[in-house]
């Protein structure tokens, strides 16, 4: 996040120079009622405003000088991104280059030859492996049904055409007199077989550039009458200068495997007629470019972008509450656990610890019933007759039927379920707060109240400030509570079905995603990852301005 | 003159702060009495409707009127929880260690090692984090399903996916191992150490609280998780979970004959998994605070 | 035991922030050199360059002739003590201190009798069982000496060893570090911004500010011949004081004016100024604080002062005194000098007059700041 430039409120100088980003500037000033123009302040005259003041004075900040900043430096930092991209391009052209015209003729073979170079410096080990995994390369791009066949066969990404030539289909066979499938391709591993090419061709790629860079090294060490790395001395610093690379190596293939590959595959899928009708096997599906994201722009009954944003918003709120409503209250009972004279402290934090323990599905599948028209709580509130006339004039049975009163309810059991966390965490901070600023302050004249509002809250909430985002962020795909406690019901009759299943008030995105992607008859995988992409942009749009406008996610010694 | 108002004034005041405080602590107290009872409440009425006799449905009081053993007989004998529950047991302890290992690999680099691409793998993880993670399953689901590893073989498959990917969660760790002073690698490494020696002669010794706490969190996943193990189970009965095969009772169509058994089946997964937690509490707290206060 | 050899070194974190510059020092096999400098002057770094702790940007450093830059700190063969100690917590002293050996695989006989032949030399034999945490910084800081010790190392690194300790330890420490030397007679480098230190440690000193090295030389030789005013003022305490004034050359003879004083250059400072041939003109004039002395209103060389803190430090007088034009200035006064009614005179406002002799003075150009006779 370095990278996209850290703005604070001392570091921010309002520039009347043209940038290229002038625009959005232009933008901002254009919503504001009245055109501000921002003087910047220095320290002595800012200390000298009263609290009102500051306050105008930093929102003016915000809004004329911090947003456009931090969109400018976005801009700034996507454009430094391509040139970077186009400076190293070129180092690496003059570099190879170079390496060729210089280089004696053991390494103007291994450009032909992987590790020839290394053959050549006595680095054989370094050397075998290089041809070997050339050798490879060569023979799977080559052999029938190897790269270049799954290649061809995929037509990658050419809009209109099948993934996978051949449809399966059932025809007659005289042998059983009946008609019989005949397999032909399936699209989902026609695609897979493909991409998986491509990342070996990049990986080729990248080994070349490697050996060819390591055989250039060798002749310079060489040269300065220097020894090389034998092969024993590259086995051994693996266990010393290179260790990273003996630890990363499992926990990464993993992730390579299991995440960037599928998410990968995902963003393809977006761009293909993959569905349950579609499913690759019976029926192959086919590149359609952008024409999915049409789709979302339906807001008519049952369309995907009236649903997409019914779910959003709702997906929005529920984090927001989840979020804050655990937050504040975990704090407040830390507090309490926390404050002097409280006995068995103890007792109380393994109390609410339990919470954590006991698998979810256990305490929120029985905490859902509870609310059910015949569980306890559910029958006792339908007696109050308030809820009771409520329930009646809306042909409601029990109270997860009401879309508001399920969507209260769930964020109230969250409640239930989050305070443990959060008191645990604020624990932890509680205990960390230095003891003497409590005494210097109490030597100013501080009551309890202004103890708590003027040290433990700001000191709190600066810690705590980073957290916040990823429980935020945790609760936008907080499956297991939604899930297990309604399944996203009661049924959204507004929306009806969107992406082939039937929607509910209390759906999540995710939720929603799981039931889309489940293997049902209506799957709609493509539809799934375009929602997934969208929820991508949305993550990190919110991280990144998080990131870049809160101040507690920065200056972290301040409290240090 | 003065100064003995002056210490009047003090033993008011001190008086005052006292008895205040005694009705802050009264009133917190009640508080506290009062959330133990909803915290509480849950697990009791489980508890005890598991021994409820009288009928299987959901009734809405919750002292049975019959107590017994009939529920917790019938899950062990008629249904097949006793394999879920053994699948789960082993998934725990598959993820445990391996999940350990994956996690302590990663935070251990990333926060104890420097070499060139490492911002660039941090970022590349916290930008993998925000693509929910659920759709990765699309393909791996299939692939699975040619490799045999859903359905029966879910168990295995499952503890693949949670493992795998399981690097990318190495903030709480890498927070650990960030608290411990850099210096210490430095001696060592002067002393005559290799890196691998730092690891595992200096470092690992140190980090036992941190380790306790990735294998109690690789431990508890299989036991929690509903999303990916239906995903990957798909309703086939031999490779079910317990969080899978329970849900499924607590169905419409199905609450009416399964509630107290469901509510045995909780008492029996809960029991060990919180007796567990509750051992190692002290090293769960540290863990938590830890990754919080290093963000 | 060895020789080391520093040739052009040069640290440049990320691309341009350069921590050291040209580092040149030829270090004697069995020297005591101590780098010293204000924080932020390259000093570590030079030091972990040398442990192998940090990459060497340029430049090579030789140790007993063999080029190190590409070699693990674990084949240099150099012991270090860090300025936190860095003990292992969960070994005991006594496995704290074998760490080296046991990694070396050293048998149990020997490790024994090395460790605690070091523990007795520094008096930590009955800590030996136990664990760091239950030791007082000064053990801690003999433990972190020992595990140095046990090693037959060929360089002794030691970054700010002392920082970490109070005054008064500190003092007893640096005796025994003194001691230590004899002791274990190898190749000493140590680092720290503690100018006293360094004057009472090293063999030779090398000061160093902003990664550049400033002077290399015995603690006589920079006390006695600071190259430049930098050097001048870090090297003594209370710090030299400093006068713009001119120089002036009058039949053969030299004369300073600060403050309308006018001091004849006597001694061989003089001769040093009659040998260089200087013209005079405007200087920085240095004089240290206890080379001035008290003085009366009809002495010609008297400089008028107010007092304005008089610091009692037992054996001798601080005085901060302010001249008419503002100037601040020093004045160091041994309490046996002084007789009591004139001690009671030196009381804060009074007005006093302070001289001193021309053998004692230091001469920079007002420009470079640097010493006009080196």
């Amino acid at each position: 996040m370095d990278e996209m430039g850290i703005v604070s409120r001392k570091d921010i100088v309002y520039h009347r120079r043209q940038c290229p980003f002038d625009f959005i500037r232009g933008f901002v000033y254009r919503l504001l009622p009245v055109r501000m123009i921002m003087k910047r302040l220095n320290d002595l005259e800012y200390l000298k405003l009263n609290k009102l003041q500051v306050l105008l004075y930093n929102l003016k900040l915000f809004f004329c000088a911090i947003l456009p900043q931090f969109f400018k430096n976005i801009g700034l930092s996507i454009l430094n991104f391509f040139k970077n991209c186009g400076l190293w391009v070129k180092n690496e052209v003059v570099d190879i280059v170079t390496t060729f015209t210089k280089g004696n003729w053991a390494v103007k073979l291994s450009f032909l030859f992987f590790g020839f170079g290394n053959f050549y410096y006595g680095q054989i080990l370094r050397g075998i492996l290089f041809l070997v995994f050339e050798i490879i390369f060569i023979g799977y791009m080559l052999i029938p049904s190897g790269g270049l066949y799954w290649l061809a066969k995929s037509n990658f990404l050419q809009t209109g055409k099948t993934v996978g030539t051949i449809q399966g289909r059932f025809e007659y066979n005289e042998l059983y007199d009946t008609d019989v499938w005949v397999q032909g391709d399936d699209s989902v591993k026609v695609m897979l077989y493909a991409l998986l090419t491509i990342i070996f061709i990049i990986a080729f790629i990248y080994t070349w550039r490697l050996q060819v860079k390591q055989c250039r090294i060798c002749m310079d060490i060489t040269a300065k009458g220097k020894k090389v790395k034998s092969g024993k001395d590259d086995m051994k610093s693996l266990l010393d200068d290179q260790f990273h690379k003996t630890l990363l190596s499992l926990p990464l293939f993993g992730i390579m495997a299991f995440t960037v590959l599928p998410i990968i595959y995902m963003v393809l899928v977006a761009f293909t007629s993959y569905d349950a009708a579609h499913d690759g096997y019976s029926n192959l599906f086919s590149w359609v470019g952008l024409e999915h994201f049409n789709e979302l722009m339906d807001f008519g009954k049952g369309g995907l972008g009236l649903a997409f944003g019914e779910i959003l918003s709702w997906t929005l709120m529920w984090a927001f509450f989840a979020t804050f409503t655990n937050y504040f209250l975990g704090m407040f009972v830390a507090i309490m656990i926390n404050k002097k004279g409280i006995k068995i402290k103890k007792f109380w934090r393994t109390v609410l610890v339990m919470t954590i323990a006991i698998p979810q599905f256990v305490s929120l599948l029985y905490v859902a019933k509870l609310f059910d028209s015949a569980g306890i709580i559910g029958k006792l509130l339908g007696q109050v007759p308030f809820v009771s006339e409520y329930l009646t004039s809306n042909n409601f049975i029990s109270l997860w039927d009401s879309p508001i009163v399920a969507k209260v309810l769930v964020i109230i059991i969250n409640i239930w379920v989050g305070i443990p966390y959060i008191m645990l965490m604020a624990t932890g901070i509680l205990m960390n707060i230095p003891q003497d600023l409590y005494e210097s302050s109490r030597i100013d004249g501080a009551s309890a109240w202004q103890q708590y509002s003027k040290i433990t809250l700001p000191y709190m909430m600066f810690v705590m400030g980073p957290y916040l985002l990823t429980s935020f962020v945790g609760n936008l795909n907080n499956f297991n509570v939604i899930y297990l406690l309604t399944t996203g019901n009661p049924l959204n009759t507004d929306i009806g079905t969107a992406g082939g299943v039937s929607v509910g008030h209390t759906d999540l995105l995710i939720t929603w995603l799981y039931k889309m992607t489940l293997n049902s008859p209506e799957s709609k995988y493509y539809l799934a990852s375009l929602i997934g992409i969208l929820v991508f942009v949305v993550v990190a749009v919110l991280s990144l301005i998080v990131y870049n406008v809160m101040p507690s996610t920065r200056n972290e010694e301040d409290y240090g | 003159m003065m100064k003995t108002n002056h210490d009047n004034r003090i033993r008011k005041t001190g008086m005052g702060a006292k008895a205040s405080r005694r009705l802050g602590n009264t009133i917190v107290y009640v508080i506290l009495v009062l959330i133990t009872a909803i915290w509480l409440f849950p697990f009791f009425g489980l508890v005890l409707e598991s021994f409820r006799v009288e009928t299987a449905m959901q009734q809405s009081y919750l002292w049975p009127k019959e107590f017994g053993w009939d529920n917790y007989i019938r899950l062990f004998k008629e249904t097949d929880f006793m394999l879920w529950f053994k699948n789960t047991a082993i998934m725990g302890v598959a993820t445990a260690v391996l999940q350990t290992f994956f996690v302590l690999s990663m935070s251990y680099v990333l926060s104890r090692l420097r070499f060139k691409g490492r911002k660039g793998l941090m970022n590349l993880m916290l930008i993998l984090g925000m693509f929910p993670g659920f759709l990765t399953m699309i393909l791996i689901y299939k692939v699975f399903t040619d490799l045999g590893l859903t359905m029966a073989m879910a168990p295995v498959g499952l503890i693949i996916v949670y493992c795998a990917s399981s690097g990318m969660g190495y903030y709480v760790s890498k927070g650990f191992f960030d608290t411990i002073p850099k210096s210490l690698d430095e001696a060592a490494r002067v002393d005559g150490a290799t890196r691998w020696q730092v690891f595992y002669k200096v470092i690992m010794p140190l980090s036992k609280p941190i380790v306790i706490y990735t294998i109690l969190m690789g431990f508890m996943a299989p036991w929690g998780d509903f999303m990916l193990a239906s995903y990957i189970i798909h309703e086939n009965s031999a490779g079910m979970n317990v969080a899978v095969g329970v849900f499924e009772w607590m169905s419409k169509t199905m609450v009416n004959e399964n509630y107290t058994m469901f509510c045995a089946a909780g008492v029996v997964v809960a029991l060990p998994v919180t007796l567990v937690f509750l051992m190692l509490q002290k090293y769960y707290v540290e863990g938590v605070t830890g990754g919080a206060v290093k963000g | 035991m060895a020789t080391v050899k520093l040739t052009n070194v040069k640290k440049i974190y990320g691309k341009d922030t350069v921590a050291v510059q040209d580092f040149n020092l030829d270090i004697a096999d069995k020297e005591f050199i101590v780098f010293v400098g204000p924080s932020g002057c390259g000093k570590s770094t030079t030091l972990r360059m040398i442990a192998g702790l940090e990459d060497i940007s340029d430049g090579t450093v030789e140790i007993d002739g063999v080029v190190v830059n590409d070699l693990q700190p674990r084949d240099r063969n150099i012991a270090m003590v860090f300025q936190n100690y860095a003990l292992y917590p969960h070994l005991t002293v006594f496995e704290n201190m074998a760490f080296s050996l046991r990694l070396k695989k050293v048998p149990q006989d020997e490790v024994y009798e090395r460790v605690t032949a070091a523990a007795e030399i520094l008096g930590i034999t009955e800590y030996l069982t136990r664990k760091p945490r239950a030791l007082s910084g000064g053990q801690r800081q003999r433990v972190a000496i020992g595990r140095a010790m046990v090693r037959d190392s060929k360089v002794f690194l030691m970054d700010e060893p002392l920082s970490n300790l109070d005054a008064k330890l500190r003092n007893q420490m640096r005796a025994e570090i003194i001691l230590l030397r004899q002791k274990i007679d190898t190749t000493f480098i140590y680092v720290t911004h503690d100018q006293t230190e360094a004057m009472t440690l090293g063999d030779r000193i090398v000061i160093m500010k902003d990664g550049f090295i400033q002077q290399v030389g015995t603690p006589t030789e920079v006390f006695d011949m600071p190259i430049n005013l930098f050097v001048a003022e870090f090297i003594g305490a209370p710090k030299m004081n400093t006068f713009k004034t001119n120089l002036i050359c009058e039949d053969g003879k030299y004369y300073v004016t600060p403050y309308g004083a006018k001091i004849e250059v006597t001694g061989k400072k003089g001769e040093m100024l009659r040998e260089a041939g200087i013209k005079g003109g405007e200087i920085l004039l240095g004089v240290r604080p206890e080379h001035m002395t008290l003085s009366t209103k009809d002495d010609p060389a008297a400089i008028p002062c107010k007092i304005t803190v008089n610091e009692m430090m037992g054996s001798e007088l601080h005085l901060h005194v302010v001249e008419d034009n503002g100037d601040k200035l020093i004045v160091r006064i041994p309490t046996v000098t002084l007789e009591d009614d004139q001690r009671k005179s030196l009381v804060f406002g009074n007005t006093i007059y302070v001289t001193f002799e021309g053998k004692v003075m230091h001469f920079f150009d007002a420009e470079t700041e640097k010493n006009l006779l080196v």
